[in-house]
């Protein structure tokens, strides 16, 4: 009988390297590199994310026999990460406040949108409108400019899809907080996009 | 609950989208985007703006990054002999 190849499961994997199994911390560090690598790129910038990748898995190798399994182990590694992104971001030189206002949404008197509805929907046709590589470039760019409190929230709730309470665990707050923020974030971003493709929003 | 407007709408729909909404102010919510062209319109690029930026922002592992962590985790781990 052939018996199908299947891949260690992470806690798997975690039990191994935590007892010295080197090659399993090595499939670890295979299986996540890429995703760490993302968060750290939307959480700092393209500059820091290499150092914030090395911290984050010398610190799980560091840890690995402290993980005991009440979360699942992905959901460990990226509050190791998480933490990793914004030790390093405090470190680095603040950026000055920036009015972001303009790229709310607006509404009349009487609490209706301003814009014609084709002007609403223009975000949902940018993949069409504008660059591939321009568009990545300026969604960098936006995600950058966004306060942090806000840009933290949505790149965990939004971007690596994590669940509401998780990034509320990773960041201290209340669930209702981390909507709150992601919200604002989305109204700003799709703002952003909106002026890039140039509709006021 | 009555009287939802855009401006009142927009404020509620990550709570709508997570579920947390009373019943009676998500369906104010859904018949008021029903009924309203710039709304929905608002509401198809409020959710693909998420979207959007991910999309844009899913880099890959550059060659020579990857090869740094490999040298790094070498030097400070017993890994990656």
């Amino acid at each position: 009988m052939v018996v199908p190849a299947v891949d260690p499961s992470d806690e798997a994997l975690a039990e191994r390297a935590a007892a010295g199994d080197n090659s399993a911390f090595e499939a670890i560090v295979k299986r996540y590199q890429t995703r760490v690598f993302r968060l750290a790129c939307r959480l700092t910038s393209h500059t820091d994310a290499p150092d914030v990748l090395q911290d984050t898995f010398l610190q799980v190798y560091r840890h690995l026999t402290s993980f005991r399994g009440e979360s699942q182990f992905g959901t460990w590694l990226y509050r190791i990460a998480t933490n990793a992104a914004l030790m390093h971001r405090r470190a680095s030189a603040r950026r000055p406040a920036e009015s972001l206002e303009a790229y709310l949404p607006r509404f009349d008197a009487d609490g209706q949108h301003t814009a014609t509805p084709a002007e609403l929907l223009i975000v949902s046709q940018a993949d069409d409108l504008i660059d591939r590589q321009i568009l990545a470039d300026k969604a960098r760019d936006a995600i950058a400019r966004l306060p942090d409190l806000y840009r933290d929230a949505f790149v965990l709730r939004d971007l690596e899809d994590m669940p509401t309470a998780h990034v509320a665990q990773v960041l201290g707050v209340e669930p209702a907080t981390v909507r709150q923020r992601v919200h604002r974030a989305r109204l700003l971003l799709r703002g952003y996009l909106s002026d890039l493709l140039g509709v006021k929003p | 609950m009555t009287g939802v407007v855009c401006a009142s709408g927009v404020a509620l729909l990550m709570d709508f989208i997570e579920g947390v909404l009373p019943a009676d102010v998500s369906a104010a919510l859904e018949a008021h985007v029903a009924g309203c062209a710039r709304c929905a319109a608002f509401v198809a690029s409020y959710q693909a703006t998420p979207r959007l930026v991910r999309d844009a922002t899913a880099v890959d592992l550059p060659a020579d990054i990857e090869a740094s962590l490999t040298a790094f985790l070498r030097e400070r781990t017993n890994s990656f002999g």
